[in-house]
């Protein structure tokens, strides 16, 4: 292949560059890039784009195959790859999905000043580290038969509800309400539902999270509002999927699907992007076990709020006059699904594929609780650990121009090996502390691992997304408590 | 260069590394200390595990994923960690005998083994492979 450099794009603007088909002979659609020039450059140090170069060969792909600005390299797909295939002759790709099946991001809001609460953050941070189960190997509290994990992995949130652990008001403030129509555990693997059962209503390890966030800048007040987000008010975030039943949902299907790609005629430059035609019996077998998965992450996340909740309580009530915490949105940035978008100027369904990259529909979208009906969807992008997160609106523009997408995070730069040689955990978790932050970490190397140099800076990539149009500024967070497995 | 051993290879986000065997049953063995070596797993002493399992005949990149994959599973959800492993095979699987411990503590998760760009080569000094894990 030849190599790939700025002369390889066509400029479409200052925030959107463009592969055209000529570039390699088996490319079925255009890559579609939305970054600045220096994210572009910064992006070519890596295989990112190569990896969308090789994605952009999946039968069936509609338009162009999109890459957000926070990408990086990735196995298969790149990180930030979002690809739409017509469900008439295109593929379902488990690996343009991932092994953390709907792994995502939930933002609640509060009424909670800085200056209530700032003697108890130690207090909270332990609180909410002591409620929610995180690290690796660390099993749930819930003890669920293989029956009640296939009834919640149809019902997705709405099991949590059944329960008395989620309100309506979280299942609406959810994409999809928690629940994608359509799983099916008969289709998920007897290990699968073993892993699952022991993992529901953990954090997991790795980049997930817990933070407790302070709003320092409201730049749209209207939209902030209809989200209950205030300047001067705390927030919290809650980063994590499908946990082991997600990785081992997606491993059995990317196994299977090795052994049956022959017979569909379907040649690949890369072994994981792996797939199946999604009117055949694989195809459709995936899509029902992948929905399952993403239901989990959508009630796992519920259960994680939840606890939070209870940990806001324990510590702040009678201390504080509102310890409550409000849903603003739920989304996923690890999924598949069937969606409605412009493809050539006609309105079609067509088979969404978003690896790290973030649903961001505009105003008007249908699919859109009614008090985000004119604002659009939040968008939620956290930064790398330590740094500030942003809370984003999609538009009109995502809409026409990325199917609905925009970015999901900072993306990171650096390998966790040269991140661990350049930092010690030690001195990262004395360096966080003096700024101000509480972190309760399981384990010193893996903080240091997603060390916030390890990541671009999620300023630039926002700059980016608002200057293609695909996202608009409401508000930035900065961290007071993080809790990492 | 030894006959036999591992390295870490740089990627940006997940994390790979590059095996080699003096032939396919050292490069499963070398495989399997990489993994282990990755998640930083710490054995409790004295807790000794036995496992036998089958794994369905296929490239020598299925066998590599399959193999690895079932590692991963005995790691996350039976908390063992295991070496001594003693390989048999027929037309339709490959046998895989091994004794080991179990997990004190764990420092990082690996979510899975990945298919990405693998391909298992045969050198003039055995089998070599890159190998992509999710993390």
């Amino acid at each position: 292949m030849s190599q790939i450099t700025q002369k390889t794009f066509t400029k479409i603007s200052d925030y959107e560059w463009e592969i055209s088909t000529d570039f390699r002979s088996d490319m079925r659609v255009p890559v579609r890039v939305f970054a600045s020039q220096a994210l572009l450059q910064e992006a070519l140090k890596d295989k990112s784009i190569e990896q969308a170069v090789n994605a952009s060969t999946l039968p069936g792909l509609v338009e162009a195959m999109m890459v957000m600005p926070d990408m990086h390299e990735g196995y298969g797909f790149p990180i930030g790859g979002v690809g739409a295939t017509d469900p008439e002759n295109g593929v379902i790709s488990p690996g343009g999905i991932g092994y953390d099946i709907n792994c995502g991001v939930r933002l609640l809001a509060s009424r909670i000043t800085l200056e209530e609460v700032e003697g108890w953050l130690p207090d909270l941070a332990t609180s909410i580290n002591h409620h929610c189960p995180s690290g690796v190997g660390v099993s749930s509290n819930l003890k669920l038969s293989k029956d009640e994990l296939a009834d919640a992995c149809i019902k997705g949130s709405r099991w949590a509800k059944a329960r008395g652990s989620a309100t309506e008001a979280d299942i609406k403030r959810t994409e999809d309400q928690g629940c994608l129509a359509g799983a099916d555990p008969g289709k998920v693997s007897q290990r699968a539902l073993e892993r699952g059962r022991s993992q529901l209503g953990t954090l997991g390890g790795g980049n997930h999270f817990i933070e407790v966030d302070l709003i320092t800048e409201v730049f749209d007040e209207h939209a902030a509002s209809v989200m209950g987000l205030y300047r001067g008010e705390l927030a919290v975030q809650i980063h994590t999927g499908s946990r082991g039943f997600g990785h081992q949902i997606c491993t059995d299907y990317v196994r299977r699907l090795q052994g049956t790609i022959n017979k569909f005629g379907i040649k690949l430059p890369d072994k994981q992007l792996v797939c199946a035609p999604i009117a055949s019996e694989e195809g459709q077998d995936y899509l029902a076990a992948m929905r399952c998965g993403a239901n989990y992450a959508f009630l796992n996340r519920q259960l994680l709020a939840e606890k939070v909740r209870e940990a806001f309580e324990r510590v702040l009530a009678g201390k504080v006059d509102h310890w409550k915490l409000k849903q603003v949105y739920d989304i996923a940035h690890n999924i598949g699904k069937f969606e409605e978008h412009n493809v050539q100027g006609d309105r079609k369904t067509v088979c969404v594929h978003r690896k790290g990259a973030t649903r961001a529909f505009g105003p008007g979208s249908k699919d859109l609780p009614e008090e985000y009906m004119e604002i659009g969807q939040p968008v939620l992008v956290p930064g790398s650990m330590g740094t500030g997160s942003w809370v984003l609106t999609g538009t009109a523009t995502s809409m026409l121009r990325s199917f609905g997408s925009s970015c999901h995070g900072a993306g990171r730069v650096m390998s966790r090996s040269q991140a661990k040689r350049n930092v010690w955990g030690e001195d990262l978790l004395k360096q966080l502390a003096q700024d101000g932050i509480e972190i309760r970490a399981g384990s010193l190397p893996g903080l240091a691992e997603e060390a916030p140099q390890a990541y671009k800076d999620v300023n630039e990539v926002v700059e980016s997304v608002v200057g293609a149009g695909i996202g608009k500024r409401v508000a930035l967070l900065r961290p007071l408590i993080v809790i990492k497995g | 260069m030894a006959s036999h051993g591992y390295e870490e290879v740089d990627h940006t986000a997940d994390i790979a590394i590059r095996v080699w065997g003096e032939n396919f049953q050292a490069l499963l063995r070398q495989a399997a200390d990489g993994l282990y070596d990755l998640m930083g797993i710490k054995p409790i002493r004295n807790s000794p595990a036995e496992v036998r399992f089958d794994l369905p005949q296929g490239t020598k990149e299925d066998i590599l994923v399959d193999f690895l994959n079932e590692l991963l599973y005995l790691s996350d959800e039976k908390r063992q960690i295991l070496n001594d492993f003693l390989f048999s095979e027929n037309n339709d699987e490959f046998e895989i005998q091994a004794a080991g411990c179990q997990i004190l503590s764990q420092e990082r998760q690996i979510k899975a083994v990945t298919f990405h760009n693998l391909s298992v080569e045969e050198t003039n000094h055995g089998f070599k492979a890159i190998i992509t894990f999710d993390v």
